[in-house]
């Protein structure tokens, strides 16, 4: 192991940690990348990644004990899920919508994450619906006296829906053991956050339910992390709810079906596209004699390898037999 | 006339406003706890009381300008109706459900308010589903460039809803010349407000909205219409919503089907009646020499009066036609 020669900075996190961070970032870019491409090649029928999200998504996550704590994403969250626990291979059956398709048996959209063993918790696609889910486990936790803490994760337009009051307000006057990451990418699909608040910053909404709110850059993955961590420390020990915006950037489309040009200015993306979490860690990771080039090289043929026997294996699985459409609707004997 | 001896405190309002406000309190006061009688009675179905609100409602709907300003009220706001120029005729029509009633033909719940000449909409009974509409009708004044301003009223359980965010932060994007009062009694039917929300004052919210919200005494009929005055100003110059609390005490039952002693205690809500905004607002008006004991009985005398001769009125007009429950669904012909 490289030493480490600025530990503060390092969010009490070890060189094997800093790198497991980085190469779970690595993953969800490629898994990301790779889900796009097969759309193009026709082969998956749609792709809602989260290029760019990387940082917040891997440094929040990694706060949380997996299989232990309720994880309630969006459609987003490539990077929670794999820093969760899911592979390259689940997420890609999903893509394909395989008969072995942990999330759902090829029912559900891609990118709307379950795995009952990891406690990720089935979405539905309509924007923010998950929180009231998020606040109904996490008062479970709490009523059950259980050290479980449960966090959700919507994008800034989930913030203008009623729901994500409801849930808010809930967490706040039940105190409940919940953390809300909001990751403000500024659009709504094509709606700015200009023309969705009147507000910079949402998390400012926080005092207005009893409980704190802050803004990190949502692309310093160690920023992500040590929020996070305060935040469920802070719902461990029975403090309540806290809510963590983090600014950041989707660097591609809202979707496989979206065409970003119809809203935004490449001149935006391009500045963007500068700030890439995943370039900034880079840079960090070898400032901070965490890693050197050829160690970096290595990770990324590491993922791209993992990516490509994902897709090989899920590419190559069955697809659901047509009858198996009607199971898990009414109860089986 | 009597000189008004502390102008400062008046907001402007003279003398015989300040007794027309007082009058609409009365008024207010007298129509619920007639229609409260008239359920006991079993003349009529069901009665909500705003006993305890009228000096929110009346301070708040006086800085309107009535069949200008739009007015969405809840279920509560007797005194509102009143204020914007409602009878106690309509109200108590209202309640006996019949034919000529202005609200709805007898069709919707009591106090379910709704006057097209006085720009009154019409609501549902679903909890704060009526800000929605106040929006999208603060939004229409805006794209039209009219002076008009939108006032949406509800209680303290509204602000739980959703319908509530999506409005409030719909009204700070848009900048609409939307005031959002909050009628706080501290109680969502039988939920006291520590079981709501983990703050103590709602106003606070406003701010993630963009816009200003201020906590006033709403047992004060007269800081009540100060407030709404400057949120009213702001509309009108094209600075956008405010959100007005109001603090203040339902006396009463939630409705006729509700028993309040199973959620409050019986001293609080003595301590309550004795802020009552009427006396407290009766004797202001001695204080400022703008009312002596013989013109309150004069006015009190009139208030019954009207009262009286409305539930006679509204007693005896006929029941909606059974047939009638079939209109106003579909298009009909002009002749038929």
């Amino acid at each position: 192991m490289v030493s480490m020669t600025k530990m503060p900075e390092t969010a009490g996190l070890n060189g094997e940690q800093l790198l497991d961070v980085y190469y779970k970032m690595l993953l969800a870019r490629t898994v990301g990348q790779r889900e796009r491409m097969l759309n193009r090649m026709g082969r998956g029928p749609f792709a809602v990644t989260g290029e760019g999200h990387e940082a917040l998504q891997v440094g929040t996550a990694y706060a949380l004990k997996p299989g232990h704590d309720w994880v309630v994403p969006y459609y987003r969250d490539i990077g929670v899920a794999l820093t969760v626990g899911q592979t390259a291979r689940d997420l890609l059956l999903a893509h394909l919508s395989r008969a072995e398709d942990i999330s759902s048996g090829g029912r559900n959209m891609p990118s709307h994450f379950s795995d009952p063993a990891l406690r990720i918790v089935s979405g539905s696609a309509p924007v923010a619906t998950h929180l009231p889910h998020g606040a109904g486990i996490a008062l479970a936790s709490k009523l059950r006296g259980l050290d479980e803490v449960t966090v959700v994760y919507t994008g800034d337009g989930g913030t203008s829906t009623g729901d994500c009051h409801e849930a808010m307000n809930f967490a706040g006057v039940h105190k409940l053991p919940l953390i809300f990451v909001i990751e403000n990418n500024q659009y709504a699909i094509s709606v700015h956050w200009r023309k969705q608040a009147a507000v910079e910053k949402v998390s400012v909404r926080a005092e207005g339910y009893g409980f704190p709110g802050v803004t990190v850059d949502g692309n310093d993955v160690l920023a992500a992390y040590v929020a996070m961590n305060e935040a469920v420390e802070r719902a461990r020990k029975g403090d309540g709810a806290t809510l963590i915006e983090g600014m950041t950037y989707r660097l591609v489309p809202h979707t496989s079906d979206d065409d970003d040009r119809r809203y935004r200015a490449r001149e935006e993306v391009e500045e963007w596209t500068k700030k890439d979490p995943l370039v900034r860690f880079q840079a960090w990771l070898k400032e901070h004699d965490i890693a050197d080039q050829g160690r970096l090289d290595e990770l990324q043929e590491m993922a791209g390898r993992e990516v490509d026997e994902a897709t090989d294996y899920a590419e190559k699985a069955p697809t659901p037999e047509p009858e198996s459409a009607l199971k898990h609707v009414l109860v089986e004997e | 006339m009597t000189a008004i001896k502390e102008a400062t405190q008046t907001f402007g309002l003279t003398e015989k406003q300040l007794l027309e406000v007082h009058y609409k309190m009365l008024l207010a006061r007298a129509l619920s706890v007639r229609q409260r009688i008239l359920q006991r009675m079993g003349k009529g179905p069901m009665t909500f009381s705003g006993e305890g609100h009228e000096a929110a409602q009346v301070g708040s709907a006086y800085a309107l300008r009535p069949g200008t300003d739009w007015v969405f009220p809840y279920y509560r706001d007797v005194a509102v109706a009143v204020t914007l120029g409602m009878t106690a005729r309509d109200v108590l029509m209202c309640f006996f459900a019949r034919a000529d009633d202005i609200n709805s033909g007898g069709r919707n719940m009591p106090s379910h308010f709704s006057q097209p000449e006085l720009r009154i909409v019409s609501g549902s009974a679903a909890i704060c589903t009526q800000a929605p509409h106040a929006v999208g009708a603060a939004l229409a004044s805006r794209l039209r460039r009219l002076d008009e301003v939108t006032a949406v009223y509800f209680g303290d359980g509204a602000t739980s809803t959703g319908d509530w965010h999506e409005s409030m932060n719909f009204a700070g994007v848009h900048k609409l010349p939307v005031v959002f009062v909050c009628e706080h009694n501290s109680y969502a039917i039988s939920v006291h407000w520590r079981k709501q929300a983990a703050i103590e004052n709602v106003a606070i919210r406003a701010a993630g909205y963009g816009f200003p919200g201020v906590t006033v005494d709403g047992n004060d009929v007269l800081a009540v219409y100060g407030a709404m005055s400057t949120a009213v100003e702001r509309a009108k110059s094209g600075e956008g919503p405010t959100l007005i609390e109001a603090k203040t005490y339902r006396l009463m039952p939630h409705s006729s089907d509700d028993d309040d002693r199973r959620y409050r205690t019986r001293e609080e809500v003595e301590e309550w009646s004795a802020k009552d905004a009427i006396v407290a607002f009766a004797r202001q008006l001695k204080e400022l020499g703008a009312l002596d004991d013989k013109r309150e009985k004069e006015i009190n005398d009139r208030v019954n009066q009207e009262v009286d001769e409305a539930t006679d009125f509204a007693e005896k007009a006929p029941a909606p036609a059974p047939e009638a429950a079939l209109r106003h669904v579909f298009v009909e012909d002009k002749g038929a």
